[in-house]
């Protein structure tokens, strides 16, 4: 049998024993995900309301910087924040370097735009009647919000889940301000990485077939959410 | 008198769309705003519903002047609804799209429950109740949004074209459902219409439009019969 075949039924049964060592990577890398997710979307999606909603000098341009926030790679970020965080920066004294919450900051960073750009998004695509509708019914500003966003939700939720998506998947940002500490900052993809360089296949396996799970699992729970309104 | 226009003009991008030198509109009546497309309809009544400012003139309410800040028309908007010509439902059931205009005034459930049973009831849409909005016939979309205009109690509707999109069947029903709102509810009524007929069978006056501009008011119904 190949490398391949070799691998993935070894990377199988070290999924179907549940390996605490696997166990613990997948959930480091769900914690951090899930946190700089949440983190992520309490600010952007908030903030693509505001832009969406309020019209206001320099809009334009706000939106060109956030777009162009998208494409932003890892290692740049990762190196941004290293200058912030490391012992000579500025918050160098906050002990945050190679620490979980080092890989929030990094990461939230890196999905902020994403949130906020597909929130506006979002709610720019509902039809403005609904605006008008809930204004006319004498909804005040939130109350309209409210109204926009619950008529926005699945978009939202696509923003969210992009960059849950987003983040689980990036290397760049774990392995410079994590530093990839076993069972302290190692994440799925920097374990992988590092198992890469070992040319120890099987556990690399094991956590890609464990990262394409959580993808999947997720967008299912979205398409069945969505389904669902339909009903 | 219910509302006093003067002087009032509304222009886009250089363009007037409305010049109203004057105007007055009574309470418990309804007006019919005739006019061909473009004409200026749907804006005076955006304006009516203080939904958009005009760009100059003076409105009074209920002789109170209207300001048109955010939070004077919150206060106004609660008095006045307006139907689009069109009507978007929230994608939820057509009990919860009737039940919004009352949530957001935070009256009590079994409250919430009678009145929105009594205006589902007034538009034949009861059994419809706990169907979703979003697939409702044109028909019954323009009858459920009358519904939930009707359940706030406003002291005017406004309806935007309210039988341009429906069927004949249709048209006769809400255009008694209107007469209905006006004669038991004594809450004024001010619709745009193309139709001169449909006009003059629902409207006391008339108010005709023509390039934004007003051809002649105070008409009275009867005259086209």
């Amino acid at each position: 049998m190949n490398l391949l075949t070799d691998s993935l039924i070894s990377a199988l049964h070290l999924v179907v024993s549940l390996d605490a060592d696997m166990v613990s990577i997948v959930f480091v890398s769900l914690k951090v995900s899930s946190t700089s997710t949440l983190v992520a979307s309490l600010i952007g999606i908030p903030l693509g309301f505001f832009i969406a909603f309020k019209s206001f000098p320099g809009k334009p341009l706000v939106l060109t910087i956030l777009n162009t926030l998208l494409a932003l790679p890892t290692v740049v970020i990762g190196l941004f924040v290293y200058s912030f965080i490391a012992r000579r920066g500025i918050f160098g004294s906050l002990g945050l370097l190679y620490t979980q919450k080092a890989i929030i900051i990094g990461q939230t960073l890196l999905v902020l735009p994403i949130v906020a750009t597909f929130t506006i998004a979002a709610i720019s695509r509902i039809d403005t009647r609904y605006r008008k509708t809930a204004m006319t019914l004498g909804a005040n500003q939130i109350q309209t919000a409210v109204v926009l966003f619950w008529e926005a939700r699945f978009g939202i939720i696509a923003a969210v889940i992009a960059a849950f998506g987003r983040v689980i998947a990036e290397v760049g940002i774990s392995m410079m301000l994590g530093g990839n500490a076993k069972g302290f900052t190692r994440t799925i993809t920097t374990a992988m990485a590092l198992e890469f360089d070992k040319g120890e296949f099987t556990l690399a396996v094991a956590l890609g077939i464990i990262l394409l799970m959580v993808s999947f699992g997720i967008n299912l729970l979205f398409h069945s959410l969505q389904g669902r309104s339909r009903i | 008198m219910l509302y006093v226009i003067s002087h009032l003009k509304k222009v886009f991008d250089n363009r007037t769309v409305l010049d109203i030198p004057f105007l007055e509109i009574e309470s418990g009546i309804i007006y019919a705003l005739l006019g061909s497309n473009g004409a200026g309809k749907t804006t005076l009544l955006n304006i009516l519903g203080f939904l958009e400012p005009p760009t100059q003139g003076n409105i009074l309410y209920r002789s109170v002047q209207v300001i048109f800040s955010t939070s004077h028309l919150q206060n106004l908007r609660r008095k006045v609804v307006l139907v689009d010509q069109n009507p978007i439902m929230f994608t939820t059931s057509v009990f919860k799209n009737v039940e919004f205009g009352l949530r957001i005034r935070r009256i009590p459930k079994n409250e919430r429950v009678k009145i929105v049973t009594e205006a589902l009831d007034m538009v034949g849409m009861r059994h419809f109740a706990q169907a979703q909005a979003q697939n409702l016939s044109a028909g019954e979309t323009q009858r459920v949004a009358l519904a939930r205009g009707l359940v706030v109690s406003p002291q005017v509707l406004l309806c935007d074209e309210p039988t341009s999109t429906v069927d004949v069947e249709h048209q006769t029903m809400i255009l008694n459902i209107l007469k209905q709102i006006t004669e038991e509810r004594k809450i004024s009524i001010v619709f745009t219409t193309h139709d001169g007929y449909q006009a003059a069978f629902l409207s006391r006056h008339t108010l005709s439009l023509d390039h934004g501009k007003p051809v002649y008011t105070d008409r009275d119904a009867g005259l086209l019969d």
